[in-house]
C-alpha cells in the first residue's frame, strides 16, 4: 500500500507521477537485484519443452547432501524424516501452481475432492517429478483408519542409490517426496499428513526391493467438507 | 473507470495491491478513486472473501467471474491452485473515464447496460473475457514470483518487476 | 571362467570391501590377514609405481588434460589364478581375482567401478574411506558377478 499511497495520494492531484511506468525501470537499481543481462525469471517462458531433462547423477549427489544435511544434530529417525519432509513441503506448495498453469486451459481446474486431488498427484505431479506415473493408488481397507489413502511407487527415484544402514532400517528417505505431496495437499486446502514407508521384501529375488508406500492421512475437516460437498 | 486489484493470501492477508484506471477508449490509466473510496475499497474487497469461500467449493475453475457486488462496485475473483485469491474491484461509470466518480453509493450503471465497451457492463461476456485475460497474465507472473527460493507462501510480493508486469497486463486488457 | 573375489582398498591402504563369489568356497584366511594383505599390496603397488625405468613427464599434457598417474602393478598371474588391479584417479584400488581363463576382466572391473560410484558414492550414509556397507551395492554386484560366472 505504501507505494500507491505515496504517489497517488490526494485524489484531486491530476498531474501526479504515474505509480509505475512499465518496462522502463528494469535497468535501474543494478547490484545483485537484477542479473547483468536484465533477464529476470519474469522474462522467461513458463512452459518448458518436453525434452528438458536433468542429470540423475547430479540430482543423486544433491539429494545425498540434503540427507547428510538433515542428519546433522538429529536425535532420531523420526526427526530426520521430519526434516526431510520439511525440505519437500515448500516445493509441493509451489509446484501446485506451476503444474496448474502448465495444464492446457481446458483442464485447468482446482481439485475439489479427494479423488481428483489423488489423481492429480498420481498423474501430474509424478510425471513432472519422475517422468512416469505412480504405480498404484489405494484406499485403506483397515476399518480403524478408513480415510487413509496410499500411493505406491515401486522404485522411488530418490532412493535409487540410497542404502539405509541396518541400525536405521525404519528410515525411508522418500520422506522428502512425502513432504512434496504434503505441500501439494496443504496448498490445495486438503491439509494432510503424509509419510513414506518401505514395503519391499528384503529377500533375494524380490521384484521391487525398494517399493515404497506414501500414506496420506487427511485432517478430519477435509473429510467433513468432502461429505458436505458430496451432498450438495 | 478505475480498478483496484489485490492478491490475498491463504490467511486472508494481503500480498499485493495495485490501483489503476482503464487504458481503453482514451483512458489515461490513472485511478480515479476519491480518498475516501480508496479506503473503502479495501473493506469491500475483503468482505467479498466470505463469498469466495462459498463459491470456491462449487466451481473448480480458476476464474470465478463476478462474485460480489456492493452498490456500483463489482468484484471479480480468480483462485490459484494454492488458494491464493486475485480480486479485482471494478466500478463501471456512465460517462467517459475522465469523469471522476469516486462515490461508491451512486449506482448509475443502468444507462450503460447496452454498451459493449470493456468495463461499462461488468457482467457482459466481453468484460468477463478481458478480466480473465488480465487474471491469466497475472497468474503466470505470480507463479514466476513464487518460484523464487526466497519466497515463502503468504509473503508480500515486493518485486518491482512483478508490479510492472501487472501494470502492463492492466494496460493491455482493461 | 570364474570370478573368485573382489577386494577394494582405499587410498590409505585400508581394506574397505572384501567379497568372495565362488560358490564352492575358497580357501579361507582370517579377516586380520585380509587387512594385512591389503596393506602389503598397497605398499608393493607404490613400489612398482616408482620402478618405471622411463622418465615420467608430470607436466600437463598439451591437450590440457590431467596425465595418468604412473601406474603400478596391474596384473598378477599365477598358475591357479589371475589378479587384476584397477586404480582410480582418487587412488582407490579394485582387485579382482579370477581364474586364468577369464576374459574381459577390464570390462568387468570397470563395471564394478561404475557400481561403486553409483551405489556407494551417491549413498548419503557412506562415509569416505570407511568400510563399504551398502545393501544396494552388494545386491547389484552379486547379481552382476553371478551373471558373469554363469556364462
Amino acid at each position: 500500500m505504501s507505494k500507491v499511497a505515496a504517489n497517488g495520494g490526494g485524489g484531486g492531484n491530476k498531474d501526479q507521477i504515474p505509480v509505475v511506468v512499465g518496462g522502463s525501470s528494469s535497468s535501474s537499481g543494478g547490484g545483485l537485484r537484477y542479473p547483468s543481462n536484465g533477464k529476470t525469471i519474469y522474462h522467461r517462458p513458463i512452459n518448458r519443452s518436453k525434452t528438458t531433462e536433468l542429470s540423475q547423477a547430479s540430482f543423486a549427489y544433491l539429494f545425498s547432501e540434503m540427507v547428510s544435511y538433515a542428519q546433522r544434530r538429529v536425535t532420531g529417525i523420526q526427526e530426520l524424516e521430519k526434516r526431510l519432509n520439511l525440505q519437500g513441503h515448500p516445493i509441493g506448495l509451489k509446484l501446485l501452481d506451476l503444474l496448474l498453469i502448465r495444464e492446457p486451459p481446458r483442464s485447468q481446474t482446482r481439485p475439489l475432492n479427494i479423488i481428483t486431488l489423488l489423481h492429480f498427484l498420481k498423474n501430474n505431479l509424478w510425471t513432472h517429478l519422475f517422468g512416469r506415473q505412480a504405480d498404484k493408488l489405494e484406499k485403506s481397507l483397515n476399518s480403524e483408519v478408513p480415510d487413509q489413502y496410499m500411493i505406491y511407487d515401486n522404485e522411488p527415484l530418490v532412493n535409487a542409490y540410497v542404502s539405509v544402514p541396518r541400525e536405521m532400517n525404519s528410515l525411508n528417505c522418500a520422506a522428502f517426496v512425502a513432504g512434496i505431496i504434503e505441500g501439494v495437499c496443504d496448498g490445495a486446502c486438503f491439509p494432510a499428513t503424509v509419510t513414506a514407508h518401505s514395503v519391499g521384501g528384503k529377500e533375494e529375488g524380490e521384484m521391487w526391493p525398494e517399493k515404497t508406500v506414501f500414506v496420506i492421512a487427511f485432517q478430519p475437516e477435509v473429510l467433513e467438507r468432502e461429505s458436505l460437498i458430496g451432498k450438495g | 473507470m478505475s480498478y483496484y486489484f489485490a492478491i490475498i493470501g491463504t490467511q486472508d492477508n494481503p500480498l499485493f495491491e495495485y490501483e489503476f484506471g482503464t487504458s481503453k477508449q482514451g483512458g489515461d490509466g490513472q485511478p480515479r478513486f476519491t480518498e475516501q473510496a480508496r479506503h473503502l475499497n479495501q473493506f469491500i474487497l475483503h468482505s467479498s472473501l466470505d463469498i469466495v469461500e462459498e463459491v470456491q467449493w462449487t466451481n473448480g475453475q480458476l476464474y470465478l467471474k463476478v462474485i460480489d457486488k456492493f452498490f456500483n462496485n463489482y468484484i471479480s475473483c480468480f483462485m490459484t491452485g494454492s488458494n491464493t485469491k486475485f480480486l479485482l474491484l471494478h466500478q463501471p461509470t456512465a460517462g467517459p473515464a475522465s469523469s471522476a466518480t469516486g462515490a461508491t453509493t451512486t449506482s448509475s450503471s443502468s444507462s450503460s447496460r447496452n454498451s459493449t465497451s470493456v468495463g461499462a457492463n461488468p457482467t457482459s461476456p466481453q468484460t468477463e473475457e478481458a478480466i480473465k485475460n488480465f487474471f491469466t497474465e497475472v497468474y503466470e507472473n505470480y507463479t514466476k514470483a513464487i518460484m523464487s527460493p526466497f519466497y515463502k507462501v503468504n509473503m508480500e510480493i515486493r518485486s518491482p518487476i512483478f508490479r510492472q508486469r501487472v501494470a502492463a497486463a492492466g494496460r493491455k486488457y482493461l | 571362467m570364474t570370478i573368485f573375489s573382489l577386494i577394494i582398498i582405499n587410498k590409505a591402504g585400508g581394506l574397505i570391501y572384501n567379497r568372495s563369489f565362488h560358490e564352492g568356497g575358497l580357501s579361507k584366511i582370517s579377516t586380520n590377514d585380509y587387512l594385512v594383505l591389503a596393506g602389503t599390496f598397497h605398499g608393493v603397488h607404490a613400489i612398482t609405481a616408482r620402478l618405471n625405468p622411463l622418465p615420467t613427464n608430470n607436466r600437463l599434457s598439451s591437450s590440457g588434460t590431467r596425465p595418468d598417474p604412473p601406474s603400478g602393478l596391474e596384473i598378477l598371474e599365477s598358475e591357479n589364478f589371475r589378479m587384476q588391479c584397477f586404480t582410480t584417479l582418487t587412488g582407490i584400488k579394485f582387485l579382482l581375482f579370477s581364474d586364468t581363463t577369464q576374459t574381459n576382466v577390464d570390462t568387468i572391473i570397470r563395471r564394478v567401478y561404475e557400481m561403486y560410484t553409483d551405489y556407494v558414492m551417491k549413498n548419503p550414509f557412506y562415509q569416505l574411506e570407511m568400510p563399504v556397507r551398502c545393501d544396494l551395492f552388494e545386491r547389484k554386484l552379486l547379481s552382476y558377478i553371478r551373471e558373469m560366472n554363469s556364462r
